[in-house]
């Protein structure tokens, strides 16, 4: 019983830290002929101008109804995979193969002025090898085909101070994309960190509709009104709600220059019954016993010349009924992570790092603590326009509980590619 | 929270933010810019040099207005020429940091390279004129510039002999009105183009054309430096008008530039993009000669602009450039970007006593 908990323990990780991962998308690349290190610092890291790019619709700031829409360029369609060699060690053995680590298919553009769309979609990879005696009845879960992002765009509604995005898409609270970071695999543990009975994954891309505005002065605001599930249909009638705030002091947008502080809070709902009824020819489910949680925090991201260290905290409360561990108390736990990047050598081609990541569950649930450190060296091939080819090695150690501690490391040598 | 309805946030207040989010313009001219393409485009050699049917080239035609662009007959009191500021050993621009007319007047901002201003969709550093031709009227009676009236200036030719029959030749008319001159001068200047660069011979396809740091510097010219998010296309310019927190030369009275003309508070501050082609031979740099060399550019980009001007223009951000970075970009500007065209870098001007009389 003990082995098979391990196995599913160890499978459970292994299913976390190998997500499905975005974006870069060349396809922006080849419609202005502009090289990579436009928009990134190094892909798929966004520098300033291409957060401003980003949060501007995808069109260049300023240039709004003076580019190319979807129909005047190429097909604006791009591809990234990620395959390579990977080991994974722990306390109850070690795994090592080739492996493909997801495969994208990106497509976006401008259809019109300031009306913009992303699509993201992962498709399966190949079915279960005959010989497959993984979990999930051979359903390899990092292979499953998933619409990571679908919408659209709607900028300058009011000039820069209403934007909406309405889709499926990365919530503005996610004040550092794990989508755009530079680790391959789960870089932030607090983003997927779950609770004993809310499936909410702060991780998630949401389906709704989101708000944001940026100003000169470095303000930048976040709202949205969305499932909470991540999924499509809804598991319960009740819709999630979040805002973030940032300041940027300085020039620039804290991305690769200034001084960038954001606080951001989420208020959602669950359902203790899953899954419920399925009442709507849409699929929802009324999901019934529907309960709070609550998750707020903190960021930070300084820069200074070409290191950027960005910092997040956040807390975390389930209402009492989802804490199966401790029935009468409501389930805390806080978390977060620190992260140095460096990318000033060879033009941006050579890029280091280092992250932290910590998750401290209340003491009843202390076999759930994490702590692990990370780091990476990616060298880029070279800085071409709408191409890019990345040699990538990632290592990371993890220990999981405090006083039983589960340790494993992950360690991959890739070539994460895109055009 | 659980009294929220969503079809009531859907009806009541998504559609009404959806219908004002509809684009405008499609019924409403653009009126602040004559966009002339779309852009940015991939950088690259030069296209055909745009002419407009009612001024097609003759051979007749440039020379007269080449006569007449050496000519200081056209100023007030003799002394300037459109060459004095545009002068061809000079990148077809002056020695700065803003341009000088006549009697010793100094002006506000520097001239313009006319090599290559062919492919301006609008003229002078605030887009004010939409052609060559109006913008050869300008300096003639600027007060600063040439200080003339076009009627005095008109009258001046009229009364020189070899430029009436020129004129005949050319246009079929016994007298000679501002126009014509004005058309003559613009056949001129679209023959100062410069299509022989190393970048121009490195794009078709000479891989030698460019040393390692120069092609190091058009990765970042491309790339981390953001230069093609402006200067873009085979003119290196984007047709557009910017505010990059260059240091105006008088702070307590700065210069508006582009929001002289379109009365769009967005365009305070802002200035047209100019092309990057020769800008080795244009120094000093910006509208108003603020920047003494093209290392001094590159640091006011890495920086971000040299002002907190609200209006910074968007695209501006800071770079990051290391010093080696910085060096090939600068080494990308310099040689590779300077033309080898002989016959537009060895004009030399009319000798007054060759001129028509």
């Amino acid at each position: 019983m003990k082995k098979l908990f391990y196995i599913i323990l160890i499978f459970f990780f292994v299913y976390l830290a190998f997500p499905d991962k975005s974006w870069s998308i060349p396809a922006f690349a080849r419609k202005y002929g502009f090289n990579c290190n436009m928009c990134h610092t190094a892909y798929t890291k966004l520098n300033d101008f291409g957060q401003r790019f980003r949060d501007n619709g995808y069109q260049i700031p300023g240039q709004e109804g003076k580019e190319k829409n979807v129909f005047q360029t190429s097909p604006p369609i791009s591809l990234r995979t990620t395959t390579g060699f990977s080991m994974y060690n722990s306390d109850h053995g070690t795994t090592a193969g080739f492996n493909i680590f997801g495969f994208d298919f990106l497509a976006a553009g401008v259809l019109h002025k300031n009306i913009s769309f992303l699509l993201i979609y992962t498709p399966r990879i190949d079915e279960p090898a005959a010989d497959y005696q993984g979990p999930g009845n051979g359903d390899n879960p990092v292979q499953f085909a998933t619409l990571e992002s679908v919408g659209l765009v709607f900028s300058n509604i009011i000039q820069d101070a209403l934007n909406l995005r309405i889709g499926r898409f990365e919530p503005a609270y996610h004040m550092f994309s794990s989508k755009r970071s530079y680790y391959l695999f789960q870089p932030y543990e607090i983003y997927t960190f779950t609770t004993p009975a809310d499936n909410y994954v702060f991780d998630d891309n949401q389906i709704g509709i989101e708000a944001t505005g940026h100003f000169r002065n470095g303000f930048k605001y976040g709202a949205g009104f969305i499932n909470g599930n991540g999924a499509n249909p809804d598991n319960n009638k009740y819709k999630d709600i979040y805002a973030t705030i940032s300041q940027t002091f300085g020039r620039g947008e804290g991305q690769s220059a200034g001084q960038r502080l954001g606080v951001f809070g989420y208020y959602g709902w669950q359902p203790l019954d899953l899954p419920g009824g399925v009442i709507a020819p849409t699929g929802e489910t009324d999901g019934t016993d529907n309960k709070s949680f609550t998750r707020f925090g903190g960021s930070a991201s300084l820069n200074w010349k070409t290191f950027n260290l960005q910092g997040l905290f956040m807390k975390g409360i389930d209402d009492k009924v989802f804490n199966s561990l401790e029935p009468t108390k409501k389930y805390e736990y806080t978390g977060g992570f620190v992260e140095l990047d460096y990318a000033g050598l060879l033009d941006n081609r050579l890029v280091l790092s280092g992250l932290f990541n910590w998750v401290t569950p209340p003491s009843y649930n202390s076999n759930n603590q994490i702590n692990a450190f990370s780091a990476l060296i990616r060298y880029y091939l070279g800085d071409w326009t709408a191409v890019n080819v990345a040699i990538h090695a990632e290592y990371t150690h993890r220990q999981i509980g405090k006083s039983n501690t589960f340790k494993d490391d992950i360690f991959a040598l890739l070539l994460d590619f895109d055009f | 929270m659980k009294k929220v309805k969503p079809f009531f946030i859907f009806y009541f207040i998504l559609i009404p933010l959806l219908v004002m989010a509809e684009d405008k313009s499609a019924i409403k001219p653009i009126t602040e810019v004559n966009v002339h393409s779309l852009g940015p485009e991939r950088v690259g050699n030069l296209p055909i040099v745009p002419v407009p049917p009612d001024n097609p080239q003759t051979s007749l035609k440039i020379l007269l207005g080449k006569q007449l662009y050496f000519d200081t007959r056209l100023s007030e009191d003799n002394t300037v020429s459109c060459a004095t500021c545009h002068d061809p050993a000079l990148g077809w621009s002056d020695k700065g940091p803003t341009s000088v007319g006549i009697k010793g007047q100094r002006g506000g901002r520097r001239a313009p390279p006319v090599s290559n201003s062919a492919f301006n969709d609008l003229q002078f550093w605030d887009g004010r004129a939409p052609s060559l031709e109006e913008q050869a009227k300008g300096p003639i009676i600027n007060p600063v510039e040439m200080g003339n009236t076009h009627e005095v200036m008109v009258k001046t030719v009229d009364n020189i002999p070899g430029y009436v029959e020129q004129f005949k030749k050319v246009f079929g008319t016994e007298t000679v009105n501002v126009d014509q001159v004005a058309q003559v001068i613009a056949a001129f200047e679209r023959t100062v183009i410069t299509t022989d660069s190393p970048f121009d011979r490195f794009v078709k396809g000479d891989t030698k054309a460019l040393t390692d740091l120069e092609k190091r510097g058009l990765e970042i010219f491309n790339g981390k430096g953001h230069c093609t998010a402006c200067h873009w296309g085979g003119h290196f310019s984007d047709e557009r008008f910017h505010n990059l927190g260059v240091v105006p030369a008088d702070v307590t009275k700065p210069d508006e530039g582009r929001f002289v003309v379109t009365k769009n508070p967005n365009d305070k501050g802002a200035f047209k993009t100019p092309t990057i082609r020769d800008v080795e031979l244009r120094a000093p740099y910006m509208h108003n000669g603020s920047e003494k060399t093209l290392e001094d550019v590159v640091e006011l980009y890495d920086k971000g602009g040299r002002t907190g001007d609200p209006n910074l223009d968007p695209l501006i951000v800071p770079l990051g450039l290391t010093k080696e970075e910085k060096n090939a970009l600068v080494a990308f500007m310099k040689r590779a970007m300077t033309s080898l065209n002989q016959e537009v870098s060895n004009v030399k001007p009319i000798p007054p006593s060759e001129l028509p009389q």
